[in-house]
């Protein structure tokens, strides 16, 4: 049998769409909960090429949720992107992969080749700093983020999945990310004991942005303008396009100076050192 | 390395929309997209952030070309890169759908004006670029090369248009 993925049944996507997700490429920042569920669901539609980034390895506590994860993993030790791979390449041997055990911020000039940043990532400051790079070099990012709530010794489930376009507005915009929220996580900084996280959460999540993903590169509907926000109720396991989207500007007031865009070390010299 | 051109949706939806307004005489407008470099794993990118329209005066009247701009008009796009610290990539729309191509004239005065930008932003690369509704073409003058370099173009936005593979003319 080939090793070619079979795409006949997604060819409704349009005719070039093999080739536009073939000639793709995608960073996943964050390879848990929720990556590991893009990867495993890019892989499906096929994506061609992947840049998989996460510095940490499989714990047991990850058995819960995390795709393709396995007790033998646990036991071994497994880097998360091992195992992302593992998974894509069961799907897709034809893929590409690269994997980088770093933090994102060390591979930026790789994360600059790529069409859409996932991100996958736990904190708010994180998810702030990774849409702040984004937007200087014009990369769409697709945020998931979920959390459970506590509230009179009840647990609620919520999440949202976000398109942040540059040029459109972002999370500041939307309200995700605030000066108040920043300051509650730092002075939470090293706080004991891990968030809750379940699985079926962040397969929906990972699924609708794999659907913002593929309205993106893909020639399906383009008529039909993305939601930037999806809000998803785990309680009532509802999704709805946010209330915020009605009161949003049209364009981001945070990100939009000719300033903020590029290399602003940029000199002449950078070019000796690149064929 | 591959050179990419990079703006938003926005942006090119904004540009077509003013370069497509008739001129008192003028066939086309042009217009220079303000860029700022960087260097990825594989390309040089030109980030556009804005737009410098060239004004209806500053237009020649010269049946010869689509548009020729005068030479305040050419001052003005200097200044503007020499105040704004930016990368020029001069811009016109052909009115039609599918790949794009230079003229011959276009090719002669882009190898002209192009560099002259290196007069006021030595270090940066400049360029020019003639897009259609949905296809570019361009020409990119990288500091310390002689001839110009293909330049692909890459529109973002919903849906991506990163596929706009072009050639140096």
């Amino acid at each position: 049998m080939a090793n070619k993925l079979n795409l006949q049944r997604q060819s409704f996507l349009g005719a070039d769409s093999e080739t536009a997700l073939g000639h793709s490429r995608a960073a996943l920042v964050g390879l848990g909960g929720g990556g590991s569920h893009v990867a495993q669901q890019l892989a499906h539609v096929g994506l061609g090429n992947f840049l998989l980034i996460d510095p940490d390895f499989i714990e047991d506590t990850n058995l819960n949720r995390l795709i393709g994860g396995t007790v033998k993993d646990v036991r071994l030790g497994t880097a998360k992107v091992d195992i992302a791979e593992r998974v894509i390449k069961a799907v897709n041997p034809a893929a590409g992969v690269v994997k980088r055990l770093e933090n994102w911020a060390e591979v930026t000039a790789e994360l600059l080749d790529v069409d859409v940043i996932f991100a996958c990532v736990d904190s708010i400051g994180c998810r702030s700093e990774l849409e702040s790079f984004a937007r200087q070099f014009l990369v769409p990012l697709i945020d998931i983020g979920m959390d459970v709530h506590e509230s009179n010794g009840e647990f609620s489930i919520g999440g949202q999945v976000m398109l942040s376009m540059p040029g459109k507005p972002c999370m500041r915009c939307m309200g995700l990310v605030t000066d108040d929220a920043l300051a509650k996580e730092v002075a939470l900084y090293g706080a004991a004991g891990g968030k809750p996280q379940v699985v079926w959460p962040n397969g929906t999540l990972a699924s609708i942005a794999v659907g913002f993903f593929m309205k993106l590169v893909t020639p399906w509907e383009t008529h039909k303008a993305i939601p930037l926000l999806l809000e998803y109720d785990g309680d009532l396991q509802t999704v709805a396009p946010s209330n915020k989207l009605v009161y949003l500007p049209a364009y981001c007031k945070h990100f939009d100076s000719l300033n903020e865009l590029g290399d602003p070390f940029w000199t002449a010299d950078a070019l000796a050192h690149v064929e | 390395m591959r050179t990419v051109l990079k703006l938003t949706s926005a942006l090119f939806e904004d540009l077509v929309q003013r370069l497509r307004e008739p001129h008192g005489f003028a066939a086309e407008r042009v217009a220079f997209l303000k860029c700022r470099p960087a260097l990825s794993a594989t390309s040089l990118l030109l980030l556009a952030g804005g737009i410098h329209y060239v004004e209806d005066e500053d237009y020649l009247d010269d049946p010869s070309a689509g548009a020729t701009v005068g030479r305040s008009g050419l001052r003005k796009a200097l200044q503007s890169a020499y105040m704004e610290s930016v990368s020029m990539v001069h811009v016109h729309i052909h009115e039609h759908r599918g790949r794009p191509s230079f003229s011959r004239t276009d090719l002669r005065e882009n190898a002209l004006f192009v560099p002259d930008f290196w007069n006021v932003q030595p270090s940066l690369p400049h360029g020019a670029a003639v897009f259609s509704f949905d296809s570019a073409v361009g020409q990119c003058w990288i500091p310390g090369c002689s001839s110009p370099s293909g330049l692909e173009v890459a529109v973002v936005g919903s849906p991506m248009r990163c596929t706009w593979k072009v050639s140096n003319g």
